[in-house]
């Protein structure tokens, strides 16, 4: 829990961001849907391999991430810049497992809006069910740090 | 000569070592073991345990992952630990017995305690002998074994997966020149084992080019040293373009090699594919699943384990209580796989290799101790319910099995029975 005490300090002090584009109001049932199915798919391709198709992690070498406060943070901003950047962003606290998490900034803006989307309806302490947005990647991606 | 309580004890907790088998548990703790072996618990619900010794009089020495060393005596021959008793502190994975001298390693230093014959743990502080080793989280276990010629040697292991810079693990991780690199990591250095504040520049560096080891061991019947390594991950998330997830799970090898002076295993430009039985170049330095790494540029594998199974501890078999087709054997404990995902995980056991007249392994291996787990499917580790991870010999020839998972401590006997 100790990992999370940072981040939660952090989420209190960051308000969303100015340039964060409004979400859409009444998002579209089937196109969440849709979302979150390819944000499946990515989850299992490229994350579920470290952190496990359960999201449990692996003991001393990668960490759980269900309930994590990255991505039950209701501004999807740290997660975003944790899944661009990797595990470099955690500073100390990355250092409480093994394997260093690599920049997945390879992944479109589409589909890290669709992964985020994924493990925030899934993983977050309690599920986040509006999606997450390519604009809001792309600002998390033109950031030079963490918001 | 006179006799104090201490050597006293010492010599009945010898003479019990020898002495009649225990009773097995009735479910042999759990385990699937070959006919006329049984198993039972030693000790149960310890922290987290990693490599293990045992000392001549039967006492029991297991590194905890996070914190000091247990040591275990069983004083009535019921094979249950009657006492257990933590020291140290630091964590770590190494350890080993020289004479009195017990030897371990956190992932920083080398240090020893002086044991005191009748005594359980060492009344006095311990000794450093080789500090700051490098460490960098990643495969920072520091496994050591002493040699024929009295050294003892230390793995620094590579802070890495296949050294592909800052994408390392990740889709296009390219390799970088690793010449730097592994002067300081992926290999073992050999030290004096009585020279205390060494620095890994005080070593000598003995091999090179492999990614981590957590096991290094002396063959008795010729005097060689035996590593057995854990293979590199995630093929198929660094080059999905020429990997599927199936090749990932079966790709590469956990390799085992005879460790000689000066040897390079190969890492981090190649891997050896256990099904096509070839060395092949790595994706982060062009490989492509099929392109070959240059002939006889490094060694064949003795034994090319399946992927991932990820093995901790090695120990040879110089007992005489199991059947005569073990004796100067050899057993590993395999932790059991994380990257074999989404394709169910596997491992999670101790094998048996068979060596022959020469001390050389015969290249087969056989499951010796299967069900730690205690499941048939296995998605994630934490579904296992305990993974080997050490494995040591008693002087009785009885074989000893610690868990990572739960803190047990297992001990298998042959009854014939």
């Amino acid at each position: 829990m100790k990992r999370f005490a940072g981040v939660v300090l952090i989420l209190t002090l960051t308000a969303c961001s100015k340039q964060e584009p409004p979400p859409a109001a009444t998002p579209d049932p089937a196109a969440t849907a849709a979302l979150l199915k390819q944000g499946e798919e990515i989850f299992q391709n490229t994350c579920a391999t470290c952190h496990m198709a359960d999201g449990a992690g692996v003991p001393n070498l990668q960490p759980s991430i269900i309930g994590s406060g990255w991505i039950s943070a209701q501004d999807p901003q740290l997660l975003l810049s944790l899944i661009l950047r990797g595990s470099a962003i955690l500073g100390e606290a990355a250092k409480a497992y093994e394997n260093d998490m690599a920049p997945q900034d390879h992944l479109t803006d589409a589909e890290i809006a669709a992964v985020a989307s994924y493990v925030r309806s899934h993983f977050a302490g309690t599920p986040i069910t509006v999606p997450v947005t390519p604009a809001q990647v792309a600002i998390a991606r033109n950031r030079p740090g963490l918001p | 000569m006179k006799k104090t309580p201490a050597l006293i004890a010492s010599l009945l907790l010898a003479a019990l070592a020898r002495g009649a088998l225990p009773a097995p548990d009735a479910d042999n703790a759990g385990l699937i073991l070959p006919p006329g072996f049984h198993a039972l618990v030693v000790a149960d619900k310890l922290k987290g345990l990693r490599n293990m010794t045992v000392a001549a009089n039967g006492d029991l020495y297991v590194k905890t992952a996070k914190d000091g060393i247990y040591g275990l005596r069983d004083t009535d021959g019921d094979g249950k630990a009657d006492v257990i008793k933590e020291f140290g502190s630091g964590g770590g994975t190494g350890i080993a017995l020289r004479g009195d001298w017990l030897y371990e390693s956190t992932d920083d230093h080398v240090f020893r305690y002086k044991l005191t014959p009748g005594e359980l743990i060492p009344a006095g502080e311990p000794e450093r002998v080789i500090r700051d080793l490098p460490n960098k989280r990643q495969h920072s276990a520091k496994a050591l074994a002493f040699g024929a010629d009295g050294r003892l040697y230390v793995e620094v292991g590579s802070p890495s997966n296949a050294y592909g810079g800052k994408k390392d693990r990740a889709l296009g991780a390219t390799g970088e020149d690793p010449t730097e690199f592994l002067k300081t990591y992926g290999g073992y250095w050999s030290y004096d084992p009585d020279k205390l504040d060494q620095t890994q520049a005080d070593g000598h560096h003995f091999s090179t080019g492999h990614r981590h080891s957590t096991t290094i061991a002396l063959n008795p019947v010729n005097g060689k040293l035996f590593v057995a390594v854990h293979g590199r991950d995630q093929l198929n998330t660094v080059a999905p373009q020429f990997y599927t997830v199936q090749d990932n799970a079966e790709n590469p090898a956990e390799v085992f090699h005879v460790l000689t002076d000066g040897a390079n295993l190969g890492w981090p430009y190649t891997y050896w594919d256990p099904r096509a039985k070839q060395r092949k170049m790595n994706p982060e330095y062009g490989g492509d699943g099929k392109k070959l790494a240059e002939a006889g540029k490094y060694p064949d594998p003795l034994i090319g384990f399946p992927a991932h199974w990820a093995p901790m501890q090695l120990a040879f078999y110089p007992g005489t209580q199991f059947p005569a087709k073990y004796k100067n054997g050899a057993f590993l404990a395999f932790h059991g796989s994380w990257n074999r995902a989404p394709e169910p995980q596997k491992g999670y056991r101790v094998v048996f290799i068979p060596f022959d007249a020469q001390g050389m392994p015969t290249g087969d291996y056989e499951t010796f101790a299967d069900n730690f787990a205690g499941k048939t499917e296995i998605k994630s580790p934490n579904d296992a319910d305990h993974r080997p991870n050490g494995v040591a010999v008693g002087p009785d020839g009885s074989l000893y099995v610690s868990d990572s998972a739960k803190g047990r401590v297992y001990r298998i006997i042959y009854t014939g029975k």
